[in-house]
């Protein structure tokens, strides 16, 4: 398979962030924070009126999308920057571009888009190819 | 006079170790749960889904994250927020291998902000190495905003 600057990486989408997932994290996080878990937290705190997916699970996400885009690849380095907040029942769509292709290394860019609100996660990879 | 002589300094913490003394194991059951729950299946190679380099590192790390937040004198009620994440892999991380956690709270920064007022930027360091012993699989800094309420 080739790859070339420019080149659009296949979207990951989630239909809908689900709220039993952030359960789940808040035991593999060892988090029990209740803005993940009790949607009446999330309204006392003025912060929304349903849960926010723990930060991790967006990461999670974006590497779903690029370890799909190049299968046997491994991803070598990634930075995400948190800009907005993920909540239930969101849909998210994971999305990039190949920015750099030096041997068997691609530079990414990519983002995490949430259906009428816009980008909540932005960030760039780089993944070895055939690791 | 600059704008951050109108507050304290933040507490001097760059330096504290992060070490952790807990081992972290990936049971092939957690990895299942965990990459069902992003919608995807778990690798067939024994290698378990990247994301865990936040999650292992988080957990086995020297402090909690209200501890880590005490130690900059912050509350963690007051709502710590990711900033950002960065990571890098020298090698994928197994299911059933157990690693250990080395780190290091790198800075913590006063600013202010025009939306969220008077904040700290804390930046730490993580490694996650084979339990056994050896070269680091991964390290990872991340970056935290807290927001200084009192200080607003």
């Amino acid at each position: 398979m080739s790859y070339a600057v420019g080149d659009a990486i296949a979207p990951f989408v989630i239909p809908s962030v689900s709220a039993d997932a952030m359960k789940d994290w808040a035991v593999f996080l060892a988090d029990p924070n209740p803005i993940h878990l009790d949607v009446e937290v999330v309204k006392a705190k003025g912060l929304g009126d349903r849960v926010i997916n723990q930060g991790p699970i967006n990461v999670a996400y974006m590497m779903n999308m690029l370890m799909a885009a190049f299968p046997g690849g491994m991803i070598e380095a990634m930075d995400s920057r948190f800009l907005d907040n993920v909540y239930g029942g969101d849909k998210a769509v994971a999305s990039g571009r190949i920015t750099a292709v030096d041997g068997n290394r691609i530079d990414c860019e990519f983002s995490l888009d949430i259906e009428g609100r816009g980008t909540v996660n932005a960030g760039t990879a780089t993944i070895r190819l055939n690791a | 006079m600059s704008e951050e002589a109108e507050f304290p300094p933040a507490p001097q913490v760059a330096g504290t170790s992060l070490d952790g003394t807990k081992i972290f194991t990936v049971s092939a059951d957690e990895n299942e749960r965990l990459c069902r729950s992003v919608g995807v299946t778990p690798a067939a190679d024994g290698t378990a889904h990247p994301v865990w380099y936040y999650v292992a590192t988080q957990v086995a790390m020297g402090k909690t994250v209200a501890g880590v937040c005490e130690t900059c004198e912050f509350d963690v009620e007051d709502g710590p927020m990711m900033g950002s994440s960065g990571v890098r892999f020298f090698r994928p991380i197994m299911v059933d291998q157990p690693y250990k956690v080395g780190g290091e709270i790198l800075s913590l920064v006063r600013k202010k902000s025009r939306k969220l007022g008077v904040m700290d930027v804390l930046t730490y360091r993580l490694r996650l190495q084979p339990a056994d012993g050896g070269e680091a699989i991964l390290e990872t800094d991340n970056v935290w905003v807290l927001p200084r309420k009192e200080l607003a």
